[in-house]
């Protein structure tokens, strides 16, 4: 009895975690993958930076998903602060350490172009660090809430 | 503690918004940015020879790109330094369009003193390294470098003279050359002929103007006086002195 009724509200809480996670996961698709092809044609990308898109479009809508999907469990905060970290590695590969370098052929010569974002990329993982940083506050106040539940009852 | 995080939450939020807007801005400028390269063009001035690229840059994006600096190396293929260029245009401003040229200056009696005089009779071709720096957007510093081999023809290219011993007090050499350069010569040529005693027998001089790509065919005649006959040796050397503003150039070529 007491198993069938905690099944029921795990399900209960459960429901709508799912439809919020398929919500944003879908919304998450459009503003990350979708959206910037059509602002921007897909091939505007350097070679190899095409796959590195997907990629990042593959993080984000997974994150987006299971972050949802255990929205207020403690899974929820750690997926969090594993989306900002992976995030953060992200870039920094991407990024190539802040220095990104191409070499083009360009009729009889070739082009090599470097372009210095470490400024940007600097902006990019202390947003991240932000992010996890609170994160930890709303994991922090998350246990206290519990603890405090837990001893009332 | 509700409020700290909310307070993070709006700042991280507003962080991501800033960045994803400069993201995106910036890729639309780089992709409204014009440069156009017009037609190089060579011309000479005093004893230089300068190569210039006219280039347009039409910044139509939204941020402005600074300290654009283009520098230019040319190398020989041993990789020897020839000439260095550098055109600095501090600001090209968000909406405004920069017109410019880099001019590559290339000083001949600076090549030919550090004795290069092969230049002048052999084609050949040169390195041209260019490195573009710039900063996009005051914050994003850009390096574009290319390097390409431009082709060098010989002012004096299958230059051909040759000793006829003189008949009738009279000597005839002829001498041929093809302008190869995109420079036109315009001087004066002296022909000296020197006998195995390296004594100046007799020399002449004539007015040269050989356009560019054109060709040069003609015999040098000399009138020997019976005392300029009796210096003359079966074997000597001759030689060839061109004088012009751009620069003076001499070949020693023996006959017999």
């Amino acid at each position: 009895m007491v198993n069938e009724n905690s099944k029921k509200s795990f399900i209960k809480k459960m429901v709508p975690n799912v439809f919020k996670a398929a919500v944003w996961g879908v919304i998450t698709y459009v503003l990350v993958g979708y959206l910037p092809t059509l602002l921007f044609p897909i091939d505007f990308l350097p070679f190899g930076y095409g796959q590195l898109f997907d990629l990042f479009v593959g993080i984000a809508v997974f994150f987006a998903v299971i972050t949802n999907l255990f929205s207020g469990t403690i899974f929820g905060y750690a997926f969090s602060i594993a989306r900002a970290l992976i995030m953060i590695i992200y870039f920094i590969a991407a990024f190539n350490g802040g220095i990104v370098s191409l070499t083009m052929p360009l009729r009889e010569f070739t082009v090599s172009i470097v372009v210095d974002v470490k400024a940007f990329l600097t902006i990019l993982v202390l947003v991240n660090l932000l992010g996890i940083g609170k994160s930890l506050l709303q994991v922090t106040g998350f246990l206290a809430k519990k603890v405090e539940a837990d001893k009332l009852n | 503690m509700k409020q700290a995080i909310r307070a993070l939450a709006i700042a991280t939020l507003i962080l991501w918004i800033l960045l994803i807007a400069f993201a995106i801005t910036a890729v639309y400028s780089v992709m409204n940015l014009g440069i156009n390269f017009g037609e190089t063009q060579f011309f000479s001035s005093n004893d230089n020879v300068v190569l210039s690229l006219p280039f347009s840059i039409n910044n139509q994006g939204y941020y402005d790109i600074s300290e654009l600096n283009v520098t230019t190396h040319v190398t020989d293929y041993n990789g020897t330094l020839l000439a260095l260029s550098e055109t600095f245009v501090p600001l090209i401003a968000s909406g405004s369009n920069v017109e410019t040229a880099h001019n590559i200056s290339i000083t001949l009696t600076d090549i030919l003193s550090m004795g290069y005089t092969e230049f002048l009779f052999n084609d050949s071709s040169f390195e041209l390294d260019t490195f573009v720096a710039l900063n996009f957007a005051h914050a994003i510093p850009v390096q574009i470098s290319m390097n390409l081999t431009i082709p060098w023809g010989a002012p004096f290219s299958n230059l051909s003279i040759e000793y006829i011993p003189p008949e009738n007090n009279t000597l005839v050499i002829p001498l041929s050359f093809e302008n190869h350069s995109f420079f036109d010569i315009v001087g004066t040529l002296r022909l000296e002929v020197y006998n195995n005693l390296d004594e100046l027998v007799i020399s002449e001089q004539s007015s040269l103007n050989v356009s560019s790509h054109g060709e040069y065919d003609e015999p040098f005649e000399m009138y020997l006086s019976i005392g300029d006959l009796s210096k003359l040796t079966e074997n000597g050397n001759l030689r060839l002195v061109f004088e012009s503003p751009m620069f003076t150039v001499e070949q020693w070529i023996p006959y017999g």
